[in-house]
């Protein structure tokens, strides 16, 4: 829903790198989105497209999705998970938490 | 020219974490137990803050940042039990952030504060996502929004330390099992503390306020030890 926002604050951090990069220009731009993240990619994608090319013209926008993992409860396994309820594919005990694909980040640039 | 790939590896939210770990050494330091609360909207944040505020006021200083897209209306509601409100009229965010919180925060009496409830915009999706720097997250499900909220929207729940369903006096004219309820929240986070509340009827609200003062007293028991 506040994908608009945290493609501006994308770009304030695409900022920041370039600004370290005299002479440069934004290529391409790498976002990590996690799974559970709460962030609609699509929507994502399209807010990133808009406000990049506005600032810096044509950036290519690549999202990679990290997949959800959560921990089993009784055995410690971890293991992928895509939706809720979060059980144990080996002894389908409930998992202690998701622990990864929370996330959401600026993973790379690609400048030329 | 040929591209050069630059590693950058930084969170989008970092500047929103920085903030909040910031508000959370703040009212850490001045002893103040502090609860973001979160759930759609309609649920009865407020409504429970009101019941919350009137039982413990006699013997706790509470504090309230209300937010809201627009109006001022819950922090009025809240202003008239006695107690310091700060609103935040988000005019159309869909959250709220650390920034937003700490700037509120400057129109509160911290020194002279024990509790501090933070009630987010109603939403389960977007809020779960932003620190606020508050001790602990509480979602809050009212029972006529079925037994499935928190496989919906899995992210609120899991990262929240406590679950208060709310409304249950309406239970008997629905189809809706509270058990299911808190096994599908418990499927998602299993360390849950759990509560069932009616504010209209008053089940449930002496078992979360002893709670409330619970965790108040341990914070300023921590608070203690860390000084001396």
């Amino acid at each position: 829903m506040h994908e608009l926002s945290l493609a501006l604050e994308i770009r304030s951090i695409c900022e920041r790198e370039l600004a370290k990069l005299p002479e440069s220009q934004i290529a391409a731009l790498g976002v990590s989105v996690g799974a559970f993240s709460g962030v609609e990619v699509e929507s994502l994608q399209f807010c990133l497209e808009v406000v990049m090319a506005e600032r810096f013209g044509g950036v290519r926008c690549e999202i990679e999705l990290v997949p959800g993992l959560a921990a089993c409860l009784a055995c410690g396994r971890e293991f992928r998970v895509k939706r809720a309820p979060f059980e144990c594919p080996d002894c389908g005990a409930a998992a202690r938490g998701i622990t990864d694909g929370q996330g959401l980040q600026v993973s790379y640039l690609e400048v030329e | 020219m040929s591209a050069e790939r630059v590693s950058v590896r930084e969170k989008v939210l970092s500047a929103n974490d920085l903030l909040a770990a910031e508000t959370r050494g703040r009212l850490e330091s001045d002893g103040i137990f502090s609860l973001n609360m979160i759930s759609s909207p309609g649920s009865g944040k407020t409504t429970l803050l009101e019941r919350t505020v009137d039982m413990l006021k006699p013997t706790l200083r509470l504090a309230v940042v209300a937010g809201d897209v627009q109006t001022q209306n819950d922090a009025e509601r809240l202003i008239r039990h006695g107690i310091p409100v700060a609103a935040i009229e988000t005019g159309g965010g869909c959250h709220l952030n650390a920034r937003q919180v700490a700037t509120s925060l400057e129109a509160l009496p911290l020194a002279e504060t024990d509790l501090l409830f933070i009630e987010n915009v109603g939403n389960l999706v977007c809020p779960s996502s932003f620190d606020l720097g508050e001790s602990m997250k509480v979602v809050l499900m009212s029972v006529t929004e079925g037994e499935d909220k928190p496989l919906k929207y899995p992210a609120a729940f899991q990262r929240a330390g406590v679950l208060v369903l709310t409304k249950v006096e309406l239970v008997p004219h629905l189809r809706y099992s509270t058990e299911q309820a808190v096994e599908n929240a418990r499927s998602i986070n299993p360390d849950m503390v759990v509560f069932s509340t009616s504010c209209f009827a008053g089940d449930g609200l002496d078992e979360w306020v002893e709670w409330l003062r619970a965790r108040v007293t341990e914070r300023k028991r921590s608070g203690e030890g860390a000084g001396s």
